[in-house]
């Protein structure tokens, strides 16, 4: 690989990363519809959190279906230290990423040295032992849940009565940090080790021990950007419970768009999320109603259509036939 | 060629643009949204609250020959006349969904007032979003009794909360006791979502109040494949009277499961919810009678005020089931918002408000055994004393009030 | 707590360990042997349930009697899954483990979706059948008939899947062909065959379990998340490429679930079948028996 070539590359890409972002900032002075901003607000959301679990799933190919777990962390640390002792959402949705990184490190440790469905699995199975611990702890509201009174818009208490346009920014940024720290990860040390163990068993024996090290910050960055996007997920919705915060449904909503558009891919998060995201909240919205189950039907089928009609993930599959073509 | 983002939303958004136009209602027509779960594990509560709405459209919309307030005119009097429209939104038991859901019948339908949520969690999200938007929150069938208590203007309950559910409970086992029971020991069995805890945080507390002793506590994990350990938790309790609070799914295993252990519970006192529903007592009513649940509504009723047999008919027409506790609060919370808007002669959102805090319907022009329908000033109505009803000889009968009692309680029950 | 009552906890965890057990080993097979992810598991269990309903609405028929009718025609239903879906998510050439996921993943939610569409959301149950309600007292100890009915077939279930792997002509093509599709395409071996039998079985294992289930258990559109994720746990737990572990499995959560219902509250139970799994996993990261 030359190294001008894929300089240049990389620089295109930031170059790209911050155009779109700049238009998408510009989206709210058309789309005036307050369930089109809302739609949007989830999109780029889902865009950040499914970024985040790429970082430990699709690159470093840990595969987590439990980031649930880190997602209703920062959502509770959020509102417990808001509501319990008044601490501003904006420090404790930092608390919040600190704790979700250091329990992803301490489950980490144990559970990297598991191989495929055995890892995948104990991702499961702890994010639904800390649901189960979170319906049964009275203090924490159990499954009462936690509710923010909003009172009128406040910037320091981040929130907003009836303006989606701040946790539209919030979520905007949030989605662009999360890409920002993946395309740093890719160049890194890490990213190279990473590539190497998957191309490579031998050198993965020979790297082990920094190899492992790596896993555990990926891991801890991971579940980071997750909880952050739980802690604002909590402010956006005012309202959390341990069912719509940390239930298992949450860990495949994250994971769905980088599969969709293309795991371990810088892209995919972001063009997945701008894909699935409208086409679920549409189909609820125009087809839930009836109670006959249509949105369902058309939404599984189109989860089924696009995991076969593009195994690779949207933006997956031209990379890599370019790879293929500058290697012939 | 890569599809890039912008592009993606703006077709998402053409296409949702184009989608919310489409719900364009006649000019003449009044519309009000329904958030209900319609998919989901408890698509069924929804799917019944969509008939029931729609039978208490038919009644308000048409000519009828029944006592309830706007049965006897075509649509809304006050209105010209106009028809009320009911757009229905599903949440599956998301309060996010359920939020986003409200929005979107707020700003693209123009609804004037919404109905819902049956999921506690779900109201909570949806009537705070009303009351960001001013828009009126009839509050049908969640009986969380915090919702009513977070200083909110547009909340309106016409039917009980949980405390005043589990004290007309106690008050008929208080009752029991004058009468020479011998009832000392409870057993509350009850689920871990905010249903089961809230309604065993009431009856903990009423239990400690009023002298009786708790002897198993049994919180379980909803939708358990197994209940076995529960169980035998409850059996080696044996309590006097057990006092389940648990959605249908857990009530036929619960009593399956009861009756493979062989534990003959010497009463049982339901928190409804599961013990009001067909489908439980489909499965296994035969270990059921004598069981005791509270409820909002009754059909003997129907032998005092033959509108209510009425009602069901045409509930039963559409629904293929009776009235329950869920569907007749369903029903009533459309009348009374239905009521609301025609005294206010106007889909003005502050003018509703006003209407429905001025409302005052009496007892004998509902469907349900109640006083009155008149709210305070939390938007709860306090005159709707629930009711309890027993299981025998395949129905429900009213034993509690006295009142409205057509016969004594039957105790112990037989199982 | 009595001696009679940890007794009574004990058989009664048994009992369920063999029906989680029974629910599981159709994933064992899918899941356990063949490598192959498949998330509409639960949603195999549901149609089979459904079925037994159905065909006891029809005919009368009582669950235990129309097993074999459903399992037959599990055995079709997932015969197809393999052929019409499953297959080309195998084929996929990166990735091919998250596609599974979500491939099976959409055909779970689709068919909720047709469920709900095409019964109702509302809770179905069989409310007399052979054995429903019966159960047998030894000593003080009830045992239920139905999951005395449904740990037998447990038992023949896992017996006759045994035999199927280890002693027969297709066992030995279907352990070969995960191994190595490419080398037993020299010998003869249709992959696409041999995998497509393999998803038949695997269904009408589910078919045996949902039978089962509708004996004592309601049906409802979602019904199958209740037993998925035990199922999940139990196959893993057990060891991948082992029936016996996943038998094994089974009969451990279903001992651990009883147990732990003892020590923590009852909501918290299900807190000692993951901590199980972990800590098996943790000091054998191949599961209790597993060769993968």
């Amino acid at each position: 690989m030359a190294g001008s070539s894929h300089d240049s590359a990389r620089r295109n890409n930031l170059i790209l990363a911050i155009c779109v972002a700049a238009a998408v900032a510009c989206l709210p002075l058309v789309v005036k519809d307050v369930y089109i901003q809302n739609m949007l607000v989830l999109t780029l959301m889902y865009a950040a959190l499914s970024q985040s679990w790429n970082i430990l799933s699709g690159y470093c190919g840990q595969i987590s279906l439990g980031h649930a777990l880190y997602f209703g962390l920062g959502a509770y640390a959020t509102l417990l230290l808001f509501t319990k002792f008044g601490v501003l959402p904006w420090f404790g949705m930092i608390a919040g990423g600190v704790i979700a990184a250091a329990v992803a490190a301490a489950v980490g440790y144990p559970c990297f040295r598991l191989k495929g469905h055995y890892f995948v699995i104990a991702t499961i199975v702890i994010a639904e032992a800390g649901l189960l611990l979170m319906l049964n702890w009275d203090w924490a509201g159990a499954a009462m849940g936690i509710e923010v009174p909003v009172r009128g818009d406040s910037w320091a208490k981040f929130q907003f009565a009836r303006s989606k346009l701040p946790y539209f920014y919030f979520a905007l940024g949030l989605a662009l940090v999360a890409w920002i720290v993946t395309w740093k990860i890719e160049d890194s040390r890490w990213g190279y080790w990473w590539r190497a163990v998957k191309d490579n068993a031998e050198a993965a024996e020979s790297l082990g021990v920094v190899v492992f090290r790596s896993k555990m910050a990926a891991a801890a960055v991971s579940a980071f950007l997750t909880a952050v996007g739980g802690g604002f997920y909590a402010q956006f919705v005012s309202y959390i419970d341990p069912e719509s915060v940390m239930s298992f449904q949450f860990s495949l909503l994250m994971a769905l768009p980088a599969v969709l558009g293309g795991i371990g891919t810088l892209w995919g998060p972001a063009v997945g999320a701008a894909i699935l995201i409208p086409i679920t909240e549409v189909t609820r919205s125009y087809a839930g109603g009836t109670g006959k189950g249509f949105d369902l039907i058309v939404y599984g089928l189109l989860v089924m259509g696009i995991a076969l009609g593009r195994p690779e993930g949207i933006v997956g599959a031209p990379l890599r036939a370019r790879k293929r073509a500058k290697a012939a | 060629m890569k599809l890039n983002r912008r592009e993606a939303l703006a077709g998402a958004a053409a296409l949702a643009a184009s989608l919310g136009a489409s719900g364009a209602y006649a000019a003449d027509e009044i519309v009000v949204g329904a958030v209900f779960p319609m998919s989901g594990s408890t698509a069924q509560t929804g799917v019944d609250a969509r008939n029931a709405i729609e039978t208490a459209l038919a009644i308000v919309n048409a000519k009828t020959d029944l006592d309830l307030p706007l049965a006897k005119d075509a649509g809304l009097t006050g209105l010209g006349g106009n028809k009320i429209k009911v757009v229905y939104a599903d949440h599956q038991g998301d309060p996010q969904k359920g939020r986003a859901e409200a929005e979107r019948l707020i700003t693209q339908d123009k609804v004037t007032a919404i109905i819902g949520c049956y999921h506690s969690s779900v109201s909570a999200t949806v009537s705070q979003t009303c009351e960001r938007y001013a828009v009126p929150f009839m509050c049908a069938d969640s009986s969380s009794p915090s919702l009513n208590k977070r200083g909110l203007k547009f909340f309106f309950r016409a039917s009980a909360h949980d405390e005043m559910f589990s004290a007309a409970m106690f008050d008929l086992m208080d009752m029991l006791r004058k009468q020479g029971q011998k009832i000392e020991t409870l057993a509350l069995f009850h689920e871990d979502t905010i249903f089961g805890t809230d309604s065993a945080n009431v009856q903990t507390k009423l239990a400690a109040a009023r002298g009786y002793k708790i002897v198993a506590d049994v919180k379980y994990r909803a939708n358990s494949p197994s209940l076995t350990s529960e169980v035998q938790q409850l059996k080696s309790g044996n309590a006097d009277v057990l006092m389940p609070s648990s959605y249908t799914t857990d009530g036929i295993l619960l009593v399956r499961t009861m009756a493979e252990l062989g534990y003959k519970p010497k009463a049982i006192i339901a928190q409804a919810a599961g013990f009001s529903e067909k489908a439980l007592y489909d499965a296994v009513g035969d270990h059921l009678e004598g069981a005791i649940t509270r409820g909002s509504f009754s059909l003997d009723l129907a032998t005092k005020r033959p509108m209510v047999g009425k009602v069901n008919d045409l509930f039963k027409k559409t629904a293929g089931k009776d009235l329950n506790d869920n569907t007749s609060r369903e029903f009533t919370a459309m009348i009374t918002l239905a009521d609301a808007i025609n005294r206010a002669a106007s889909t003005d959102g502050e003018k509703i408000r006003a209407a429905l805090a001025a409302t005052d319907i009496s007892g004998d022009k509902t469907i349900m055994p109640w006083k009155r329908i008149k709210f305070d000033e939390t938007g709860q109505n306090n005159d709707c004393d629930p009711v309890l009803l027993q299981y025998v000889g395949k129905k429900f009968v009213t034993i509690f009030p006295e009142s409205g009692a057509i016969a004594k309680p039957l105790w112990p029950m037989k199982g | 707590m009595t001696a009679e009552a940890v007794i009574q906890s004990l058989a009664s965890g048994l009992l369920m360990g063999l029906i989680y057990g029974l629910v599981a080993a159709g994933l064992a097979l899918i899941f356990g042997l063949m490598d192959v992810v498949n998330f509409a598991h639960g949603e195999f269990l549901m149609t089979s349930m459904y079925a037994a309903f159905g065909l006891y609405l029809a005919f009368a028929l009582d669950p235990l009697a129309s097993a074999p009718f459903v399992a037959a025609a599990m055995f079709v239903f997932g015969a197809v899954v393999y052929l019409g879906l499953v297959r080309f998510a195998m084929s996929a050439s990166a990735n091919a483990g998250m596609v599974q996921i979500f491939a099976t993943f959409g055909l779970a939610i689709t068919m909720r979706g047709l469920a709900q569409l095409l019964f109702t959301p509302d809770y179905r149950s069989i409310p007399h059948s052979w054995l429903g309600g019966k159960t047998l007292k030894v000593a003080g100890i009830f045992l239920p008939a139905p999951q005395l009915a449904g740990a037998l077939v447990s038992l023949a279930a896992f017996g006759a899947l045994w035999l199927v792997i280890n002693k027969t002509d297709f066992g030995r093509a279907l352990e070969a062909t995960r191994e190595d599709a490419g080398a037993v395409a020299l010998v003869g071996i249709d992959k696409k065959r041999i995998f497509a039998l393999g998803w038949g079985l695997g269904g009408a294992l589910v078919g045996l379990a949902g039978a089962v289930l509708a004996t004592f258990f309601y049906i409802y559109p979602d019904v199958g998340a209740s037993f998925a994720l035990i199922a999940y746990v139990t196959v893993a737990l057990g060891g991948f490429g082992s029936v016996f572990g996943a038998f094994a499995a089974g009969i451990l959560v279903g001992v651990v679930e009883a147990g732990t219902a003892f020590i923590l509250p009852a909501s918290l139970k299900y807190l000692g079948i993951y901590a199980l799994y972990l800590l098996v996993v943790v000091l054998r990261p191949r599961g209790l028996f597993g060769s993968l």
